[in-house]
């Protein structure tokens, strides 16, 4: 009994520290205002407020497949991805308000892979990944030890204290899609589930109420995309008045297959990425709403966030 | 007795090897001398060591030693 | 289902502790073999039914050996003439037996492990896709070939039962990397359900905690510097590549005697004593004595099953008479030992992997030992007569410095891609030395000045707990002796500092278990 009684102690004096560590770890920007647990599982929540020219909001396509730091460094736009792995609607429209309460983005994108997939389908492994997220900040940001210990040797403060991905990850695997007719025609409509197309007024409804322009995109992928879905999608966007930009028909990013794949279609890989996210940069210019802020002093940390973005890839 | 410490005093061990308890586990008698050891204890004996018998606990002291030796003998 | 997941260390090991707590004592081993089996079919799927097959055979003929065993001595005890005879007769057909049954397992091994090598050294063109051997199949046939041999010389009887024999063999601490065990050495334990105290399950924990301490602080962090440099040699300087070499030793050391820490940690929450692996390997003065410290269990296998037999065996001792008779003593007992140790480590290079590189890291070692032994009584002559004594501990520590040398150099061809880039590595450290850009790939390489300074603390505290252990202070008796303030500071740190310290995450790229696949 006694050890029992040690035990328990142990245990509780164990989650006493990891709570105080978490805390001491997670970037403090905005901890204050949206504690630590909020901030581990929206890692937008780690930027200054009101910086950012444009979200994307989406499942695995958008982090396999738009590089925020890109466009940074051949626009000088600030954009961010906002995207975990099968992502459910009901959780998109979560990240909406996450995302409209501590930024002002003129744009958001929204993946429309994501319009079709339902929540009495959730894979096994999505309660797990949100509660890991959430409740693991340490794990997510044990580097920051960085940041506090021997602070005089500077040289890689801003490693651990700057999100150099931001919301982006880096896959340089290739594994060759082969089914290159995959958006064959059919005038079979796929229409997006009930459900989600409540929840996709309410996300449009949310948009206009802050004044933010919401653009649907369905970006490449060969695995899970067809013609069925573009139909019903851009029937959907129609029905709220929202832009539709569609990726797939006609290849219009030249993408190949081949070699800029990292799971044989499913997921563009590094090389892909560079297509989509200047494709992203080159649509954001033509609106003409954004300036370029390589040389703007208040955003010098996405400079030095690249570099340290370029490197952590060479070393992968 | 008195020829097995003839065989050992030619062994010239880093140890006094009359009273060392551990002449293996202590590395004081590495693989090479056990077998020039062995060598010499069965032309010495006229008897014949198998395999088996080489662990440390039949050659940790010299006492043990003697000890397989008149096991093997009778 | 690597011993440093989460599944394992989260789910798999607390899972079983806990079935296994709550079943009275007579299940407490089968749940053990159960989970053996699971945690085999995990890694390795259907191979499972290898496994099987080959405790079979080992099973039957431990039984069979000892059923002619009983014959012999009953047929000892009928017949009074000619012992010698019958003994000869019954020893032959255990011999058939053993012969029959070593071939049948090594025959698996070859065809998992060595078939595509053998194909390129002798160019056959139909070669055949390279298949999935079975987790740990090479750990696990040296200890199957242990048992049969005990068998076979009766230092212990055949096992009767056969779960006890199938969980020797697959308990799932030790088949993935060792240590090999050998059956009287654990069946005292293994099979005993003692329950789980609350010692056994802390110095358990403690042990595991300080494996993945040396994993996931030293070698994680290591691991990209070690492959860019291994990858790329021919872009950096000579002192590049023999620090890549170094860390690449300070890797393999700290992820395999991690392992073992995890692997020893896991029995002894079951109460179950498996031998260790590791003995302050980096104590050593010589190469022969590294290796007494380094990977023993493989070491005293390879003593007892190969080296005595083929030094002692008829062939060799017709050799060394004759030239005993011409030379010495001395010079018989050198030759006699020569030809065992060249057996032991042409197959202890081939034991290590099927390619040059493993070859020539054997007979690396076998020369550096060799040489030891031919000019060792030289040496101490030498010292004698300029009156240096050995033991001063100025003189100890050079001898150890210079046994790292020829460690890291070993290390280097050892995880080399192949032969040929191990050459011209070794090469490249002599032709292009210099320390021009040095400074600078140190710390670009995957590692900065932080990552410096929380290696060199790491490494001090292992070293300080080495040093203890070399005075045979148990680090963990004398830790539980101390009040339970400081005994919790302790364990928090240890905990905390491989949460916060670990190299997991963006940016780190963790070693992959390097002795599995051996």
């Amino acid at each position: 009994m006694k050890n029992f009684g040690k035990s328990i102690l142990f245990v509780i004096i164990f989650f006493v520290l990891f709570v105080a560590f978490s805390f001491l770890l997670t970037p403090q920007e905005n901890i204050k205002k949206y504690g630590m647990f909020k901030i581990s599982s929206y890692e937008i929540l780690e930027e200054k407020e009101n910086t950012l020219d444009a979200i994307v909001i989406g499942d695995s396509l958008i982090y396999s497949g738009i590089s925020p730091m890109e466009i940074w460094h051949n626009y000088g736009y600030t954009v961010f991805d906002v995207a975990k792995s099968a992502e459910l609607i009901d959780d998109a429209y979560k990240s909406f308000e996450v995302v409209i309460a501590s930024q002002h983005p003129k744009i958001i994108f929204f993946e429309g892979n994501v319009l079709y997939r339902e929540s009495k389908n959730k894979p096994w492994f999505y309660v797990y990944q949100e509660l890991y997220k959430t409740y693991f900040p340490i794990i997510k940001y044990h580097n920051n030890w960085k940041k506090y210990l021997f602070s005089s040797l500077n040289d890689s403060l801003e490693y651990s204290r700057l999100n150099f991905y931001k919301g982006f990850k880096y896959i340089n695997k290739t594994a060759p899609g082969k089914k290159l007719n995959y958006m064959e025609y059919t005038d079979k409509i796929k229409k997006v589930p009930r459900e989600n197309q409540e929840t996709f007024a309410k996300i449009v409804d949310l948009c206009q109420k802050n004044d933010v322009e919401l653009i649907l995109i369905s970006t490449p992928n060969m695995k899970s995309w067809n013609y069925s879905k573009y139909l019903g999608t851009k029937e959907l966007a129609e029905q709220n008045n929202v832009i539709y930009i569609d990726l797939n028909i006609g290849n219009p990013l030249k993408i190949d297959w081949k070699t800029e794949s990292r799971d044989g279609g499913n997921h563009l890989n590094y090389k892909g990425a560079l297509k989509l996210s200047n494709y992203i940069g080159e649509y954001l210019k033509d609106t003409n709403l954004f300036k370029d802020k390589r040389n703007d002093k208040a955003y010098a940390s996405w400079n030095e966030a690249y570099a340290i973005y370029k490197d952590m890839n060479n070393k992968q | 007795m008195e020829k097995l410490i003839d065989i050992f005093n030619e062994l010239n061990l880093d140890v006094d090897f009359m009273t060392c308890e551990n002449l293996v586990d202590g590395r004081y008698l590495d693989s090479l001398t056990i077998l020039s050891l062995i060598t010499e204890l069965e032309d010495t004996f006229d008897i014949e060591i198998p395999t088996v018998e080489i662990i440390p606990a039949n050659f940790n002291s010299i006492k043990n030693i003697w000890a397989l030796i008149t096991r093997l003998k009778g | 289902m690597s011993y440093f997941s989460i599944l394992y260390l989260l789910a798999f090991l607390p899972l079983v502790i806990i079935i296994y707590n709550i079943l009275p004592r007579k299940i407490r081993p089968i749940i053990l073999l159960i989970a053996s089996f699971i945690f085999y079919f995990i890694y390795s799927k259907w191979l499972v039914i290898y496994l099987l097959l080959s405790i079979l055979s080992i099973y039957l003929a431990g039984l069979l050996m000892k059923h002619v065993n009983d014959r012999r001595d009953k047929a000892l005890n009928e017949e009074i003439e000619d012992k010698k005879k019958i003994k000869t007769k019954y020893k032959n057909i255990n011999k058939l037996i053993l012969l029959v049954t070593i071939i049948f397992n090594v025959a698996f091994l070859f065809y998992f492990k060595y078939l595509n090598f053998f194909q390129s050294i002798f160019h056959l063109k139909n070669k055949i896709i390279k298949h999935l051997a079975p987790i740990g199949i090479s750990f696990y046939t040296l200890e199957a070939l242990s048992y049969l041999f005990d068998i076979y010389h009766e230092k212990y009887k055949a096992e009767k039962n056969l779960l006890k024999i199938m969980l020797y063999l697959s308990f799932f601490p030790t088949i993935v990397e060792g240590p090999i065990t050998r059956y009287n050495e654990v069946s005292d334990t293994i099979y005993a359900g003692d329950k789980i105290t609350y010692q056994g399950f802390c110095y358990g924990a403690q042990r595991i905690l300080y494996g993945l301490f040396k994993k996931m602080i030293i070698a994680d962090r290591l691991n990209i510097f070690v492959k860019i440099v291994f990858q790329d040699y021919v872009r950096f300087s000579g002192p590049i590549v023999f620090l890549g070499a170094i860390f690449y030793t300070i890797l393999l050391y700290m992820e395999f005697s991690g392992t073992m820490d995890i692997v020893i940690g896991s029995a002894e929450i079951f109460n179950i004593k498996i031998p260790e692996n590791f003995r302050q390997p980096f104590f050593s003065k010589n190469i022969a004595e590294f290796w007494s410290r380094w990977h023993i269990t493989l070491g005293l296998w390879f003593k007892e099953y190969i080296f005595y037999p083929v030094s002692l065996s008829r062939v060799v001792r017709k050799i060394t008479t004759f030239v005993k008779k011409v030379f010495n003593n001395r010079v018989s007992s050198l030759l006699m030992g020569a030809i065992a140790l060249f057996v032991v480590w042409s197959l202890n290079g081939l034991w290590h992997g099927a390619g040059y590189q493993f070859i020539f890291y054997g007979y690396y070692h076998f020369t550096l030992i060799l040489l030891g032994n031919i000019f060792e009584p030289t040496i101490i002559n030498f010292c004698h007569k300029l009156k240096i004594n050995r033991e001063n501990i100025f003189i100890k520590i050079i001898r150890i410095v210079k046994t790292w040398f020829f460690i890291f150099i070993g290390e280097l061809f050892f995880n080399a891609s192949s032969l040929k880039a191990g050459m011209q590595m070794l090469k490249r450290i002599f032709t292009h030395f210099t320390f021009h850009s040095f400074n600078k790939y140190v710390l670009t390489l995957g590692l900065d000045i932080k990552d410096y300074i929380i290696m060199a603390i790491a490494l001090i505290v292992i070293f300080i707990i080495s040093i203890l252990k070399e005075k045979n202070v148990e680090v963990r008796d004398s830790l539980s002796k101390k009040n339970i303030v400081l005994r919790w500071a302790c364990f928090y740190l240890l905990i905390f500092s491989i949460i916060i310290f670990g190299a997991y995450g963006d940016g780190y790229a963790p070693v992959e278990p390097i002795y599995a696949d051996f």
